[in-house]
């Protein structure tokens, strides 16, 4: 061991600097945990698998018998696919305070605004380019399967821009949550009811004030942003996605800087 | 060097940390003792702004940890072994660390090899026992190079090797100008690896000096044994010269802060026979018990504060 070190160092390195190192400490998590792989190959089997199966099953798919885009395969995919992205999303965030880990993790990085910074972007961004990329190879899976369905290039830039702000808006709720409720199991509850559950449950009941309470949810938003269901403008949609994303991030975001470390 | 000033952490209606005031200084072994809930493990997290206090302020070399771009070149920890990803490798958990601070991986090697965790840190931390989870933590505090450590409870659930391998460490720690502060609750461990002792009990500070000072000053520091048929009688003619005694569970007479001499003159001018008189130095573990004896948080329940030998 070397020895001592200058017991005042010279100025350290800037606000940029710091957080591009949690990011990459972030990313380095993320991948040394066979947890990652394990969601992302849940994730890769259902929103491909989903994909293959609605262009064997094309001319069903539409009520008129008319074949659609190629681009539905990865919409349909990450409809269901998102989960498995959402989990690892989730576990990133919330196995740290399971296993006591976050206190290490605060001893290297205890700017807490630093933390936030990394833990929300590195998680998301990686959940929403798998599930893209995902998408991208559903649809082209489609489209060989089924060469009727067509693949052009406006439809896919329009279905990759919608995936990615449902995958974005899903990724930002699940830190949030997680970090706000600090347990695994709680935050996942919350994420299934508030984004699959809820959404496909309260209408079925047939009572009006359920069926307007579910299309409130983050849930509903993502559906619509996917598939264009139900009756929902652009811009309601919009809002509830980012609108429900930004109160979890906050409330996530004053637990990790305002709380004891967990 | 560690600054403690009025550190006080409320939890609800407990108050866990109460006013805390003490520096931890360089170059020596600084021993943190106290019963279990006295507010060690809290003071720490508090030091290494895991914890927020409630008042008051701690400082690693002037400055909060909190808000530090690399804390890791100013203060290493070992708070808690378990605290441990246990799906991660320990090398990979050491590359995370080394991460957030841009430092080399060459270093993770190095410190690899300085705890000697060898090959097993290629394995996933879930299969390691605590002696090997200990030596994770350790690597881990001494990544970057730090000025101050911080080891609470390091030697728990090691095997005797490991206790003199930790015992040798802070040793050459403090030894290389090194601030150390070491919690433990073995008493004989610090007597041999502590230089200073800063001693807690409910949150307060009891004691704050050197190791020599504690074992020479403490509340029992000076203490006299003596055997009399007429133990009354003797007790009486003690106290009325300002002594304090107390019956010892074998009958014999126990008085503080005195000398042999005294209690002999005593003796004779009382007329009280004595069968034997003897001065007891007291070791730190007893001095230890006396000074946190009013702050013990869970005391067995029919035990009788005056009969402790």
């Amino acid at each position: 061991m070397s020895a001592v070190a200058t017991p005042v160092r010279p100025a350290g390195p800037g606000t940029a600097t710091v957080v591009a190192r949690a990011a990459g400490a972030e990313w380095v998590r993320l991948r040394t945990v066979r947890t990652t792989w394990w969601c992302l190959l849940a994730a890769a089997v259902t929103i491909v698998g989903t994909g293959v199966l609605m262009a064997f099953d094309a001319e069903n798919v539409t009520e008129t018998g008319v074949l659609p885009p190629a681009t539905w395969a990865g919409e349909f995919g990450v409809l269901l696919g998102q989960f498995a992205l959402l989990v690892a999303v989730l576990l990133a965030v919330t196995q740290e305070y399971a296993s006591r880990a976050i206190g290490p993790t605060l001893q290297w990085t205890p700017r807490r605004g630093v933390l936030l910074a990394a833990r929300v972007t590195v998680p998301v961004l990686v959940a929403t380019v798998a599930g893209v990329l995902l998408a991208l190879v559903a649809d082209v899976a489609a489209r060989l399967i089924e060469p009727g369905l067509t693949l052009s290039a406006a439809d896919v830039a329009d279905s990759v821009g919608r995936i990615a702000a449902v995958l974005a808006a899903g990724g930002v709720l699940a830190v949030g949550l997680g970090l706000l409720l600090r347990s695994t199991a709680g935050a996942l509850a919350a994420v299934f009811l508030l984004q699959l559950v809820l959404p496909f449950l309260l209408p079925a009941f047939g009572v009006e004030w359920m069926a307007d309470l579910a299309e409130l949810l983050p849930g509903s938003a993502a559906i619509w942003t996917l598939l264009g269901e139900p009756d929902m403008t652009a811009a309601q949609a919009t809002g509830q996605l980012v609108g429900w994303s930004a109160v979890a991030l906050a409330a996530g975001g004053w637990s990790l800087l305002r709380r004891d470390a967990g | 060097m560690i600054t403690v000033h009025g550190l006080t952490k409320q939890y609800g209606a407990v108050r866990a940390v109460d006013d805390l005031t003490f520096d931890v200084l360089p170059g020596k072994v600084t021993g943190f003792l106290g019963p279990n809930g006295a507010g060690k493990s809290t003071t720490m997290r508090m030091v290494l702004g895991l914890d927020r206090p409630t008042r008051g302020r701690a400082l690693v070399g002037g400055r909060p940890v909190a808000g530090m771009a690399e804390p890791l070149h100013a203060v290493g920890a070992l708070l808690d072994a378990g605290a441990v990803h246990p799906g991660r490798s320990g090398r990979d958990h050491l590359r995370v660390a080394a991460r957030t601070h841009g430092i080399p991986p060459r270093r993770v090697d190095e410190v690899v090899d300085q705890v000697g965790l060898g090959p097993a840190a290629k394995r996933r931390v879930r299969g390691y026992s605590l002696g090997m989870r200990q030596r994770l933590g350790i690597a881990t505090a001494l990544l970057g190079d730090p000025g101050v450590l911080l080891f609470d409870e390091p030697m728990n659930g090691l095997d005797l090797e490991g206790v003199r391998w930790i015992r040798a460490l802070v040793r050459r720690l403090a030894g290389e100008g090194r601030t150390v502060l070491l919690s433990s609750h073995l008493m004989s461990e610090m007597e041999q690896t502590a230089d200073h002792l800063v001693i807690i009990g409910r949150g307060r500070l009891i004691a704050d000096a050197s190791l020599a000072d504690v074992v020479r000053g403490g509340a029992v520091g000076q203490r006299v044994r003596v055997r009399t048929p007429s133990a009354g009688l003797l007790a009486d003619a003690l106290r009325r010269r300002g002594l304090r005694v107390s019956p010892a569970d074998d009958g014999d007479l126990l008085v503080d802060g005195a000398a042999a001499e005294t209690v002999g003159d005593v003796a004779l001018a009382a007329g009280a026979a004595v069968h034997r008189l003897a001065e007891e130095r007291s070791s730190l573990e007893q001095v230890y018990l006396d000074l946190t004896d009013t702050d013990v948080e869970y005391r067995v329940a029919d035990e009788p504060a005056a009969v402790r030998s």
